[in-house]
């Protein structure tokens, strides 16, 4: 055979070879048969030199051109080889993405705190402080200093754990609104959460312990109007625009005049439903005008400055918020419970 | 309190239906609870004439009726009441009547017999015997007057009329009265109050003929007055006084007594009325007790009485306890023919005072030390005369006894028309003022911006400006209030530092997935007991409540483990796989505190936990990571609480303070706390937290050249702490030393017995060149040298 014949019959034995080829090791040994050290084409290169030196070029060329033909086949080739190989790799590879796995979740901060944390979110934004105070408190910050003097029958409204004579376990967070009367001069706008006391018995609306955030605002011309407009703004701040407030009398000896505020019923809207017992509103604050009595033992010169005061129970919030019917649950700790809150 | 309508619709006209009444009451200061209408609770029983009554074949105690009950045809009724005669007016609930208690009446089969309807006693349709006699649940109810058949039995038995219940604001004692709240109600409704005309028939006579009084302690009762009935006929009293008194929830007894009840719900005033005869030596001593005085009280206790407390009492004995309860022996009864009425004022803090004291409180008492008006109990007393003449129950004389030795003077209010504006935040006019300040019955005078006010007599309430300022708003209306922002400097509020430092605590706590407790603050002695904590330590010392509810939340908390293991307790006896818990709340430590001092409140996070995913290290680390986050470092060292497992328990040592304790629990805690599974329970004083945590600084940029990494195993005794070795290899590391960290232990055959080989890997750096090995071995071996030395930690070959 000449060369030409010997070249042309590789390259046709090769390129049906390649036909068959589909996997990596036929593809090297292929590439071996062909290109290595004693390969077809790598032979007759090599067998090149038997040639006279007029035709070598013209072989070289073409012999080249097959290779470079081969080459770019196999090449090819092996591409699609390796891409098949991966896809099966990562077919081998696939997982159940729906299958579970232990693991610890996210917690949680109690109910109380997240819906507290909501409402001084709001109160801070307004400009207000965040304060707080002791919980075993003296009876003269708790009572007294707030219009409520030994023996007075506003008094009985707070049925009130006794430490000592003199000391109790606070019924409201007022004192640290007293506290901070009496230590920053106006304008004051403070908040004050807390844990308060009374000597309820335990059962579903009731508990002993409970929590409440307090507001107090101290400057010149503060009104009851100014008062409306700041419950306003956290009503709807916490509920929505379409939520608003109604001011009714009342009487608090700490407040003069007094209000109790209720928001519209964020169940029925206003419609009148079970929650709201039929009115649309559900009774959420106390509030009014700080007694000037107040202002005055606790050096606030009542002539020159007004204010107002708010207090809200947060048991009730998130228990309207929440939809918990029995406010035990908030305090037993049970993670079944726990574990269904979240952050909004 | 509950006020019937028609009572008020004597003294003022409601224009309004009672639902808006209600909605006009609340919107005005006047509270009202509910409304009852008494007619839906009765519908449809009727007068029912009994026309005949025959025997029913199957039963021995039932009869069968043909009853009148004004219609075409009489109705059968089968009935079992015992007392059943032909001709009798009875009330007849008909098919589809409604009785007290949602009960429906439906036709009927009674052992065979059809029955249309029911014959009813007096309980059945909620009139007590007192309020139109019958005989009880004994037998039915008959008239005792003539009625036409199908006549509705509700106005007939006074039962048919709306009841308001209100709910008095603690500052008007003057509202806890008929004319109190017809007064508001006028106001409220822009009716007129009709004050009644007080006009009685009187016969002369002497007081001192009767009754000698003596008040000798004016300064606790400040008024005493009495009016003496003679020729008293005791009997019952009308239809429409039993009525009224049943609506408010008053039983009717006889007219003297009925009197003293109503003209108490009328006024305000509660009254006493007492036999004269048994008044000892006609002597009524009003005076404070004894030393070591008693006194039987009407509910047959003895009580011992105390020199504060004021006593009505003839010469020689107390006989009741003044504004409290009366005595036995002067009772009103059948026999009574002499009266004497006694309406009184008594300092209310007093009364407040002995009511505590002797655990005894009635509904005069309750009047009492909320505030009655000393000013109108001569009105009251007349009232009650004017009663007595109206129900012909006796003859009044006309001598008064009225002892007021210094009568109250009223109080004038001065007010400006633009600070009560300023105040509420409107601009009412100042003649609205007056007109709203007027029909309150107080006598208002107005000179330019100033007004003059003085209250009426029953307004206590009425001290100053701000008080006005309320009268005027809740009577032009809180709805007129209108919305508007705080002005002056506005910033961003802030947290304070307490509430900054719990904030990233419950942030980094639940992102780990804790969950928040929150527990009460007082607890069982008996729980802070069962931690088995050494006598002398300083949380036995508990701040106790004196007046707790019970045991069980009788004494703050000092530890907030008990808490927590309750919490665990609980959920693993309900079940629950796993939890992992935590609370933030100041404990309250009283060690070194003196009377009449405050409690240190020390804010502490507790951690309780248990389930698979749960040991000892896990709540380690997460609490050594939250101090990490605070920028506190802590040094971990063995050692356990009374309630920790000793082996397996820490503090986190912050130089030489004590910043956290972990630990698996104790079994004998697991066993005192019923609980079963591995529990650890972790406290951290956050207090202290909060001085320590640290700003960030400066980061530690990335370094240029490149680390060394050795590893090395080391041999040690089993007790060997890998803490202590770790701190003998970075002490002994220097500067050079980038990173210290375990990352195996091997236990097992290829050792000796009781030692275990720990493997570290170290990494050094030079920031500013390349390290070599000739730079790094020297301080190798004095690594092994150290842990050799501090530790008996020896390289493995």
């Amino acid at each position: 055979m000449d060369m030409h014949e010997q070249l042309r019959k590789i390259q046709e034995d090769a390129l049906a070879a390649l036909e068959s080829v589909s996997d990596k090791a036929s593809l090297d040994a292929l590439r071996l048969k062909l290109l290595g050290k004693k390969g077809e084409l790598t032979l007759l290169l090599r067998s090149m030199g038997q040639l006279p030196a007029e035709m070598r070029p013209k072989a070289g060329q073409m012999i080249n051109e097959v290779r470079e033909q081969l080459t770019a086949r196999m090449d090819e080739l092996d591409g699609k080889i390796r891409k098949i190989e991966q896809e099966k790799k990562l077919a081998r590879e696939a997982i159940d993405v729906t299958e579970p796995r232990k693991h610890t979740p996210l917690g949680s901060m109690h109910p109380i705190s997240l819906v507290q944390d909501q409402l001084l979110q709001v109160f801070t934004g307004m400009g207000f402080d965040v304060v707080e105070g002791p919980e075993v408190e003296y009876d003269h910050f708790n009572f007294e200093l707030l219009n409520l003097p030994k023996n007075h029958p506003a008094r009985d409204a707070q049925d009130t754990f006794y430490i000592e004579e003199n000391i109790v376990l606070r019924t409201h967070t007022s004192p640290v609104q007293a506290r901070t009367m009496l230590t920053r001069k106006p304008p004051i706008r403070i908040v004050c959460p807390g844990r308060v006391y009374r000597a309820d018995e335990v059962d579903a609306t009731h508990s002993p312990v409970f929590h409440q955030m307090e507001g107090l605002v101290i400057d010149q011309d503060v009104t009851m109007s100014d008062l409306k407009g700041t419950l306003d703004a956290f009503a709807k701040a916490l509920y929505g625009d379409n939520v608003t407030t109604r001011f009714r009398p009342s009487f608090f000896p700490f407040t003069e005049p007094s209000a109790e505020v209720d928001l519209t019923c964020v169940n029925c809207h206003g419609k009148g439903c079970r929650v709201c017992k039929g009115t649309g509103w559900i009774e959420v604050l106390g509030a009014g005008m700080v007694n000037p009595k107040v202002l005055d033992m606790c050096g606030i010169d009542s002539q020159k400055y007004s204010g107002f005061a708010f207090g809200v129970g947060l048991e009730r919030i998130v228990m309207l918020r929440y939809g918990i019917t029995d406010m035990r649950a908030l305090y037993e700790g049970d993670v079944r419970f726990l574990s269904q809150f979240r952050e909004d | 309190m509950k006020v019937p309508m028609q009572w008020i619709k004597q003294y003022t006209d409601v224009p309004v239906d009672a639902k808006e009444f209600q909605e006009a009451m609340i919107m005005h200061g006047t509270g009202v609870e509910g409304i009852e209408d008494q007619c839906e609770a009765v519908q449809n029983v009727v007068v029912g004439k009994i026309l005949s009554v025959r025997k029913h074949e199957n039963s021995d105690h039932m009869v069968i009726c043909a009853v009148d009950v004004g219609e075409a045809e009489p109705l059968q009724i089968v009935t079992g009441a015992p007392n059943v005669h032909e001709g009798d007016l009875v009330p007849v609930a008909k098919v589809g009547a409604v009785l007290p208690g949602g009960v429906n009446i439906k036709k009927g089969k009674l052992r065979g017999v059809d029955s249309f309807g029911m014959c009813c006693s007096g309980p059945e349709i909620g009139v007590p015997d007192y309020l139109y006699p019958s005989v009880g649940d004994k037998g039915l109810l008959v008239f005792h007057e003539d009625y036409a058949p199908g006549s509705d039995v509700r106005p007939i038995l006074g039962v048919d009329d709306t009841i308001v219940d209100f709910e008095i604001l603690a500052n008007r004692p003057d509202c806890l009265s008929v004319w109190g709240v017809s007064r508001e109600a006028a106001v409220t409704l822009g009716t007129t109050f009709r004050k009644p005309d007080i006009q009685f028939e009187t016969v002369p006579g002497n007081m001192d003929d009767f009754v000698h009084i003596d008040v000798q302690d004016t300064d606790l009762c400040p008024r005493y007055c009495a009016r003496i009935i003679k020729n008293v006929k005791i009997g019952p009293s009308p239809m429409w006084m039993r009525k009224a008194l049943h609506a408010a929830g008053v039983r009717a007894i006889n007219n003297i007594v009925d009197i003293t009840n109503y003209v108490m719900l009328e006024t305000g005033h509660p009254m006493h009325a007492f036999e004269l005869a048994k008044v000892k030596d006609k002597h009524i001593i009003v005076r404070r007790a004894y030393e070591g005085e008693k006194i039987v009280t009407l509910d047959g206790k003895e009580r011992d009485l105390t020199t504060n407390m004021l006593m009505i009492a003839d010469q020689n004995n107390a006989t009741g306890i003044a504004g409290v309860m009366g005595g036995e022996e002067s009772e009103i009864t059948e026999e009574t023919t002499t009266v004497m009425f006694e309406i009184a004022a008594f300092d209310r803090t007093n009364i407040r005072l002995t009511t505590r004291a002797l655990g005894l409180r009635t509904e005069a008492s309750g009047r009492f030390e909320r505030g009655v008006c000393a000013a109108t109990c001569r009105e009251a007393a007349d009232r009650a005369c004017q009663l007595v003449n109206l129900l012909g129950a006796g003859e009044v004389i006309d001598d008064v006894y009225d002892c007021y030795p210094q009568p109250k003077v009223a109080q004038t209010v001065k007010a400006s028309v633009a600070r009560i504006n300023a105040r509420i935040g409107m601009q009412v006019p100042a003649d609205e003022m007056v007109r709203i300040l007027s029909s309150l019955e107080m006598d208002v005078s107005l000179d330019g911006d100033c007004l003059t006010v003085v209250p009426p007599a029953f307004r206590e309430d009425i001290e100053n400006e701000a008080d006005l300022s309320e009268e005027v708003l809740r009577i032009y209306g809180y709805d007129h209030i209108q919305s508007t922002l705080l002005r002056g400097e506005t910033a961003q509020g802030t947290r304070n530092v307490h509430m900054q430092l719990s904030d990233k605590v419950h942030r980094i706590l639940s992102g780990k997935g804790l969950y928040e407790v929150r527990c009460f603050s007082f607890i069982s002695p008996k729980l802070v007991d069962k931690l088995g904590l050494a006598a002398g330590d300083p949380r036995l010392n508990l701040l106790k409540v004196t007046n707790p509810l019970g045991e069980d939340t009788s004494v703050m908390r000092s530890t907030l483990v008990p808490s927590m293991l309750g919490c665990v307790s609980l959920n693993q006896n309900r079940n629950n796989e796993s939890a992992m818990l935590y609370e933030i709340s100041p404990i309250f430590d009283i060690n070194g505190r003196k009377e009449g001092e405050l409690p240190h409140e020390r804010s502490t996070l507790c951690i309780g936990a248990y389930g698979s995913n749960v040991d000892f290290y896990t709540i380690r680390d997460i609490v050594m990571d939250m101090l990490n986050r605070f920028g506190v470092d802590c040094t971990v060292v063995p050692g356990a609480e009374p309630y920790h497992h000793p082996g397996r328990a820490a503090k986190l040592m912050a130089d030489d303070f004590c910043l956290a304790t972990v630990g698996e629990l104790h079994p004998d805690a697991m066993a005192a706390f019923e609980i079963t599974k591995r529990t650890v329970i972790a406290e951290v004083n956050l207090e202290k937290l909060a001085q320590l945590r640290t700003k960030m600084g400066h980061v530690r940029n990335l370094p240029k050249f490149p680390a060394v990494t050795r590893d090395i195993a080391l041999v040690m005794d089993e007790a060997t702490t890998v803490g202590s070795v770790l701190t003998a290899i970075r002490h002994a590391g220097g500067a050079l030393l980038e990173q210290a960290e375990m990352f195996d232990i091997y236990r097992g055959t290829q050792l000796p017995e009781g030692k275990k080989s720990v493997a570290f890997s170290l990494v050094f750096r030079n920031p500013d060149r390349t390290l070599s090995d000739e730079d790094v071995n020297p301080v190798m071996k004095k690594i092994l040298d150290a842990c050799e030395h501090a530790c008996n930690a020896t390289l493995r070959l």
